[in-house]
């Protein structure tokens, strides 16, 4: 029997990599295929692979007194004190909170729209959602200032100043990512509530299960590698994010990752490789978070299946 | 029951609220100034002549990201489906990985390369090349990486457009009718996957459109990094402006959406059975 799960769309799929997919590439290159792979190819080797290879070289590579460079890790540890580890630790937080905010809401809201069965909202849903899963930028930090900044429109109205609420702040960096990350876990977790079908919870209450039961035993664990996709998506979202974070915050204000990226690279050339190792930082973590996360997504698929 | 199902409505509406309301406020901010209606604030748009500049800059640089995306990642993608499908996993990687990797460490390291290239003494191929691939007035540097950048998405969309199509029948139906393989993927094919081209045409355009890290750490000027130069002295000019473009972007991504769904084959199935309905209900009539 096939449950109607529908996998998150984005994160490598188990076994990718299996050895006799990389012989049988090998095979195919030598077909006409190659000619026509040769422009994206190497759209991705100028613009991407080179970039971050580059990048790893400089963060990686240490200048001794008499001029001579070796390998090291001496600009990783730059960053372990000061503004650098708090921009670490910062991005970390935000992303955690901001992502496990999201899903929360995001699948209470995902599990209601498909509990109200109007065709009508689904679609608009569908949509919107992921209309506003690709927002982010500029545009939606000003939004945020004039709406809940010290000044702002509903921040007067509400009087947030007397609880003490700020914008510029790790929780106001966490109530404006919600805009796209709430957005993006309804996205992901929708078709799956969606797919849990009346009969299932017909079954269990013949069989004698309550509502807690059904949740505990069947939906839950059809809905956990949608759950857990959607919280990947949203973290990796939360922990890139800049242009918004930058317009918030600024420099300096509460050191972020992205934040201190730029700022590094604006500085003297000498604080250029501390940047990469920054930059190689951030990718590392985002790869672990990834495979950590994919993981469990498989570990709950199997125990479904 | 009837109290239940006002419940569900609850976190749906609160979310509503919560997406619409900063959309209205600087809606309002914009246009209201000291409670009044006045477009005063979009006068910017022709009196500041850098924000033209930035706005044909960023034009430009979208309408050359787009003919570049799709003049490579589509005959990447029909070769792969013909001729190579042990490649397609592969493909899927490279095209996957910049999801991963913060636009904000793409540009850390595209910057390291044009250092280093123009490192390379006056006048050597590496400094020449650095030189070329950030001529502000045609930053091909920003070109390149915002293909890398829409790959994830385009790639599923085309990707999924294709399986859709009996392509390996279309191309040898029609080299038995005596076209030619790319005149028939130009021809059948393009014509099959119109959906998946336009959202990937369309995605691309909000992605330029809104893109920040890059432009901003290579100090090229597009309208977002504009709004953020601009915020500091001019605040009410900036807000006018985001509003403009966040609904731009907005409905780019929403005739994305649309045109990927209504060119899919579960969109047509949808479509052709919601017609059906509607003829057999007039026919009972």
């Amino acid at each position: 029997m096939s449950l109607p799960i529908t996998q998150p769309a984005s994160g490598p799929r188990p076994g990718l990599l299996s050895r006799a997919r990389w012989q049988g590439a090998g095979a195919a290159l030598r077909s006409p295929a190659a000619l026509s792979l040769l422009p994206l190819g190497l759209i991705l080797a100028l613009f991407f692979i080179l970039p971050i290879a580059g990048m790893a070289v400089i963060a990686l590579s240490v200048e001794a007194e008499d001029g001579s460079t070796t390998i090291g890790l001496d600009h990783f540890m730059a960053l372990t004190g000061g503004s650098h580890s708090q921009a670490i630790v910062n991005s970390l937080q935000v992303s955690l909170v901001g992502s496990a905010v999201a899903s929360v809401v995001g699948a209470l809201t995902a599990f209601c729209i498909s509990h109200i069965r109007s065709k009508k909202l689904d679609s608009v849903v569908a949509v919107f959602s992921s209309v506003l899963a690709n927002d982010g930028g500029a545009p939606l930090a000003f939004s945020f200032i004039v709406t809940l900044g010290n000044a702002g429109v509903i921040y007067a109205a509400l009087n947030l100043s007397a609880i003490g609420f700020s914008l510029y702040s790790w929780q106001g960096l966490v109530v404006m990512y919600q805009y796209f990350l709430i957005p993006t876990m309804v996205m992901v977790t929708l078709p799956t509530f969606m797919g849990i079908r009346k009969e299932w919870r017909e079954a269990n209450a013949v069989l004698g299960g309550s509502a807690p039961t059904f949740w505990l035993r069947v939906g839950l664990p059809i809905a956990a590698p949608a759950l857990l996709g959607g919280w990947i998506l949203c973290f990796g979202a939360a922990f890139a994010t800049h242009a918004s974070a930058a317009v918030l915050i600024g420099a300096g204000g509460f050191p972020l990752i992205p934040l201190n990226i730029s700022s590094l690279l604006g500085q003297s050339p000498a604080s250029q490789p501390i940047a990469m190792a920054l930059g190689i930082t951030m990718v590392v973590i985002a790869v672990v978070v990834l495979i950590v996360f994919n993981r469990l997504q498989r570990r709950t698929a199997r125990w479904v299946g | 029951m009837g109290r239940l199902r006002f419940a569900n409505w609850v976190p749906v509406l609160a979310v509503a609220l919560y997406v619409t309301i900063p959309v209205l406020c600087s809606i309002y901010y914009a246009v209201f100034p000291g409670g009044s209606f006045s477009l005063g604030a979009y006068s910017v748009i022709t009196e500041d002549a850098s924000l033209a500049a930035a706005a044909s800059r960023t034009f430009l640089i979208t309408g050359l990201t787009i003919v570049v995306l799709v003049a490579t990642l589509v005959p990447a993608l029909v070769a792969v489906h013909l001729w190579a499908p042990k490649l397609r996993p592969v493909l899927e990687i490279l095209c996957t990985l910049p999801l991963v990797v913060p636009p904000i460490a793409i540009a850390a390291g595209v910057v390291a390369l044009l250092r280093w290239g123009a490192q390379q003494g006056r006048g050597s191929m590496a400094s020449q090349i650095s030189q070329f691939l950030q001529n502000p007035d045609l930053p091909l540097i920003l070109v390149g990486t915002y293909v890398v950048l829409c790959l994830p998405f385009t790639f599923r969309s085309i990707d999924a457009g294709l399986r859709t199509i009996p392509l390996k029948a279309m191309v040898e139906g029609s080299a038995v009718l005596g076209s030619s393989t790319w005149g028939t993927i130009w021809r059948v094919v393009i014509p099959n996957i119109r959906g998946s081209m336009l959202f990937s045409v369309f995605f691309a355009t909000a992605l330029c459109f809104g893109e920040f890290s890059l432009a901003a750490t290579l100090g090229q000027q597009t309208v977002p990094v504009w709004l953020y130069d601009v915020s500091s002295n001019n605040f009410r000019a900036s807000i006018a402006i985001a509003v403009l473009l966040n609904l731009t972007t907005w409905a780019l991504l929403f005739v994305a959406t649309l045109s990927a769904d209504r060119f899919s084959p579960a969109g047509r199935a949808a479509r052709a059975e919601r017609a059906l309905q509607k003829s057999s209900q007039k026919a009972a009539a």
